[in-house]
Formats: C-alpha cells, structure tokens, sequence
C-alpha cells in the first residue's frame, strides 16, 4: 500500500484544507496509508550562514524522503500559497532536498467560489524549481470553492461529482506515483546537481 | 520631496536587496527621501493568532500610511517571493490594508542571470490581489543579476548603465507617485469623518463634563484631583513644579494652544488679554471643542488640516495669517504630536510674529529684503489672497480658513527622467554567463 504524506498548507486552527485532507486519509483508507503533516511552527527562513536546519525540518524531510509521495493541500491568500507554505518549502529546500523527482499531487479549498485556482498555479511554480524539483501530477486541478459548506457534520464531502472527481485524481495520482517510479533515469544526475549547486560559489 | 519607504524582502543577515535599497536611499537623495523599514520582528502571519495589534506590524502600518510610496527590493526564492516578505503582505491585508492605492515600485537583485525575474512578477501578482490593493508601477522592470560582483567595496552599483537605467526607473516613479496620489487625493473623504465637535472620546478625554463651559478647567482640575502650584511632575527630561511650567511656557516667544486627537481645545498659554493676542483666546473657550472655535464656514477647511496631521500627510501644516500691518508677518503653524508608538496624539500650534527675526537678521547680516524676479509666488505677501479674503480676522484655535493646499514643498520636477536615456532594459552588467542545466535558477537572495 503507497504511502503518502499530506501536507496542510496553513498554520491556521481552523482549515477547511485540514478538513479535506481528513476527509481524504479516511475516505481512502482502503488505498493507501496517508499520514497528516503540520506546518505551523517552524522559524521564519532566514538563509542562516551555518546553513543549519531545524530539527523539525530534518524530520519532515526523512518523511517526506520515505513517502511515495506528497499531497499538498494549500488555501489562497492574495491570490498566491500563504507565506507559512512558502516557509516550510524554503526549508525544506535549504540543502537538503526531500522532494527531487517526488510525486506531489496539489489540492486546495477555499471559502470563495474560485478554490485557490490561483495559489495552486503558485505553488506549482514553486515546486517546479531547481531546489525542489517535485514532479508534480499534471492537468489535475481539485478546487473545493465554497469549503465551509462542503463537510457534513461527519467530515465528508457533501457534492457527489466533486467526491467522483476526487476519486478519480486520488486514483490517478496513485498511477502517477508507478509512472514516476519508470521516471527515475535521470534522478541520480539530478539528484546530483542539485546537491551541487551552491548559490555561494556561482 | 517625496517620502518613500522601502522594504527588503529578506531577513537574512546579509541581504543585496537591502544593500540595493540603501543605495537609492543614498545615490537619489536629492530625488526622493527614502526610509528603508525593517521586517525581521514580524512574525509568520496566522489568522488564528491575530497579531495586527503588535508594535512590528503596526510600526509598518503606520509608516506606510504615512509614506507617499512603497519600494520593495525582492529576493527570489524557488521561483518566487520569500516567506518573509508574504508573510508581511498578509498580515497587511488582513485586518488592515495600508497598501491599498498606495504607489508602489519592486526591484530585485539575485545571484543569478535572472535578476529575481520571476519573484517580481510573482510579487506584482499578490500586490494586485483585492486584500492589497496596492497600485503597482507598470513596466519599468529593475532586475539585478549577478548581485555578488554588481557591488563595490563602498556598497555602490559598479556600472554605471545600471546606476543610470536606476535614476531614469526612480525618475518615472516619481511622477508615477505624483499621479496616482493626485487621484487618491480626489477620492479621499476621511476628512469628513474629523469631528471638531469632540463627541468621542479618547484615554486622555476627561468625561462627564460640560465641554462648552467657561469654568471647564477649573471643574476638570477639581475631578482629576490635578496637580497645581508646588506640585511636582515628572517631564521627559527634568521635574518641575507645575508652577515652573507655566513660567516656562507663559515666557515662550509664541502663543501656544494645545489641542487632542479627540479634537477638544485643552490649553493656551494665557499671557495676554485677548485683544492683544496674535490668535485671540480667552479663559472660557479651554475645553472647548474645535468647532467652537471656528466660523461655521471655515470647519470644512479645519477638517482638512487635521486630517492631513492625524494620516500624517504632513506632520506641520503652515499658514501665513496676515492682516496685521505691514510690520507683522503672522504666522500659523500647526505640529501634529505623537506618543512613544507613533500614535497621532493632536496639535501643537504655535503662532508668532516672524517680522522681529527676519529685521534682526537682516540687519545683523547687513542685508535688505528684494524681490525675487523668478518666485511665482510673491515672497513677502505669500498666501494673503486667501485667508485674508475670506474673513476678517483670526479666528480662535486655528487659523480658520486654513487653506487646503498642501503646504510647503512642491518638489521641482527635474531632470531625472531625461538623463541616461536609454539604458536598455536588460541591466546585467556583465556579459551573460553560460546557462547551464540548472539555468532557470531561482537564485537565493
């Protein structure tokens, strides 16, 4: 059974995000085993010149390494990922590198009808670049508007087609974890690289 | 001349971008005053943990308000802003928004080629969000690659093509925050809002009594139990009496009147009988409310004012009150006072002659006064058309028909734009390295 660390993208007490990614732990028990990762906490990145990582990013990292793969679930502030999100990701970027050539499948809820359309576009830039690196499940957007009306008082989706286009992108992604795992010719040069690029010493 | 703020978007302990500000703070101080703000004690924004309130976000909120323009100096971290920077733009977009209609300028410097090209646009894309609002300068793209070899040893730009596409970016930003603040001035009411009746309160307000009464001080004194004669205050920095105040304050060369951010007339330094006074006061008219003070048609030009001082559009509002005889120049000045934090806490106006300072030094220097051939506006007489026109003599707490114009300092428009033409807008100073397979880069600050 895959297993997959979900990242809620928020610090905040009540997330809808939070919500979703119970939702999902739950709905795809059978699945695959996921497990809920919190942000909220780390120190502001400063780019310390000792280059030295909290101990809560290093084991963040060793779970994330371990995982077959990372769902993120990130809310919409000023149209882009919150700054927390941003936080965690510069960390965990910060020489060391959890998230090369790692399945990450991106979803989002939002009080709006728009569901962080926006923010996931962001995010997905952010996880595209040279220190991150993700492979990021393509054309699978899950914009859940409306949030606060989406949960039964159980915690499950109340829209029958938006609970079928979940299963749908749940499954997919499940198929994208496979086909990345045939994607890995060129993961120990990139893995490499990226070790080796020092902003430093251009 | 202008007064910006600038905002490193790095809390790194060396950061270019910072570096990057200060030198336009320094390199264009004959074109803009630039104050750069510190961000490193904002903490992470967290809507479930409400900070607004706390001095480091209020400290940027009250800079910002009170600024004509923002520049923002931007890093780039995987491929976008850091969190540090979003981290500050949420929490001011939150509960407060001191960037909405606010002009505003991004550069950015980074390691690599890319000059922070996609953090800036990233940028321009939250800045345009409704919660922000700000009102981002289009075009003008300042991107600063290869930010470790672009410095001198005294922290100046090395090319001077870089330094002249800057000056020339600066330049247009300058008008940009002309414009866009003349439209904002049309739209902005909040002057209406000024209550010169004083029916709110503040901490200081002393309540439950009759504002308009002719004995207000003695009855506010008597409920206050307020210290009197021998008593002792301590003062930032000294104790007196508060008999050794009044001395002080009765034997200042200038009338003196002090009114709170409530708006209420609280006090004067009672020296003279009314008819004598430059700005007549009397007894009965301390702890009155503004508006009691005024011709009813004057308020909305008083609104004006201390509306300009409590936004902290200005922070002293002059005007010449003429109509003395030739032998008097009277004028008006009106200080906004703040508390330790920054907070508007009323006006300090003062009114004096300047004629005896400007006869004293004239003829202590050997000099007559002359006409200035090129002034537009006529030296000596300055501003007389207005107020003396509109009444007939001063009124109490302010110079009543205080003019709406802005006072003071209309920045000559200069050169800038017109100098280094046409530095191209690639600004790398060094020819292109190779790209390697890394390339898109998302150089760390």
């Amino acid at each position: 059974m895959d297993k997959f660390i979900a990242i809620v993208g928020t610090n905040s007490d009540n997330s809808t995000n939070r919500k979703l990614l119970q939702y999902m732990q739950k709905h795809y028990a059978n699945q695959a085993e996921i497990e809920l990762m919190e942000i909220k906490g780390l120190p502001m990145f400063n780019k310390p010149a000792d280059k030295q990582v909290p101990a809560a990013v290093t084991d963040m990292a060793a779970k994330i390494e371990a995982a077959d793969g990372v769902i993120i679930s990130t809310p919409e502030y000023d149209h882009s990922a919150p700054a927390v999100l941003m936080n965690a990701l510069e960390w965990l970027s910060f020489h060391i590198h959890p998230f090369v050539d790692k399945p990450v499948m991106i979803i989002g809820a939002s009080y709006g009808s728009l569901g962080t359309s926006r923010a996931q576009a962001h995010l997905r830039q952010i996880l595209d670049s040279p220190e991150l690196r993700a492979r990021i499940m393509p054309s699978s957007e899950f914009l859940l508007g409306h949030s606060l009306q989406a949960f039964d008082e159980t915690g499950n989706l109340v829209d029958e087609q938006k609970t079928a286009k979940l299963d749908g992108l749940f499954a997919d992604f499940e198929t994208f974890v496979e086909i990345t795992k045939r994607l890995k010719n060129a993961h120990a040069a990139t893995a490499q690289e990226v070790r080796d690029l020092d902003w430093d010493n251009l | 001349m202008l007064k910006l703020v600038g905002i490193a978007g790095s809390v790194a302990d060396q950061s270019y971008n910072r570096m990057l500000l200060k030198f336009i703070a320094t390199h264009f101080s004959d074109l803009i005053d630039l104050e750069i703000l510190d961000i490193d004690d904002v903490p992470m924004f967290n809507q479930s943990d409400d900070q607004t309130d706390g001095d480091a976000v209020q400290f940027l909120n009250r800079k910002i308000t009170q600024a004509d323009g923002v520049i923002i100096a931007t890093p780039e971290h995987n491929h976008t802003i850091t969190a540090s920077l979003k981290s500050v733009i949420e929490w001011l977009s939150f509960k407060i928004h001191p960037l909405s209609g606010k002009p505003l300028m991004i550069v950015g410097a980074s390691y690599y080629d890319q000059g922070s090209s996609r953090a800036q646009l990233n940028l321009r894309q939250i800045l345009e969000s409704p919660g922000v609002d700000a009102i981002v300068m289009p075009g003008n793209e300042f991107l600063l690659g290869d930010v470790k070899t672009a410095f001198d040893d005294h922290n100046n730009l090395k090319d001077d093509r870089t330094v002249g596409f800057l000056k020339e970016t600066i330049g247009k930003f300058t008008q940009f925050v002309k414009v866009i603040n003349s439209m904002n001035d049309k739209a902005d009411e909040g002057w209406k809002k000024e209550d010169l009746e004083s029916h709110g309160t503040v901490d200081t307000t002393i309540k439950g009594l009759d504002m308009h009464a002719d004995d207000w001080v003695e009855q506010a004194a008597e409920k206050t139990h307020a210290a009197e004669g021998s008593d002792y205050v301590k003062l930032d920095r000294g104790v007196l009496t508060v008999d050794q105040l009044n001395w002080f304050l009765n034997s200042m060369p200038m009338e003196l009147t002090y009114a709170d951010d409530n708006n209420q007339f609280l006090y004067y330094n009672h020296t003279m009988d009314v008819k004598d006074m430059l700005a007549g006061r009397t007894p009965g008219s301390a702890g009155n409310p503004m508006a009691d003070c005024h011709p009813k048609a004057a308020i909305p030009h008083v609104q004006q004012v201390v509306h300009m001082l409590r936004t902290g559009k200005t922070d002293l509002f002059k005007l010449p009150v003429p109509g003395m005889g030739p032998d008097k120049y009277i004028m008006h000045y009106y200080q906004a006072m703040h508390d330790d934090q920054g907070g508007y806490r009323g006006i300090n106006e003062f009114v004096l002659d300047l004629m005896p300072i400007v006869k004293y030094y004239l003829e202590h220097t050997g000099q007559v006064l002359a006409k200035d051939p090129n002034a537009k506006a006529d030296a000596v007489s300055g501003a007389s058309s207005h107020a003396a026109a509109e009444k007939a003599k001063p009124d109490d707490v302010s110079g009543a028909s205080a003019d709406t114009e802005k006072p003071a300092e209309k920045p000559a428009t200069d050169e800038v734009s017109g100098a280094s033409a046409s530095a191209d807008v690639e600004t790398k100073p060094a020819a292109p390295k190779d790209v390697d397979s890394v390339s898109g880069a998302s150089a760390k600050d």
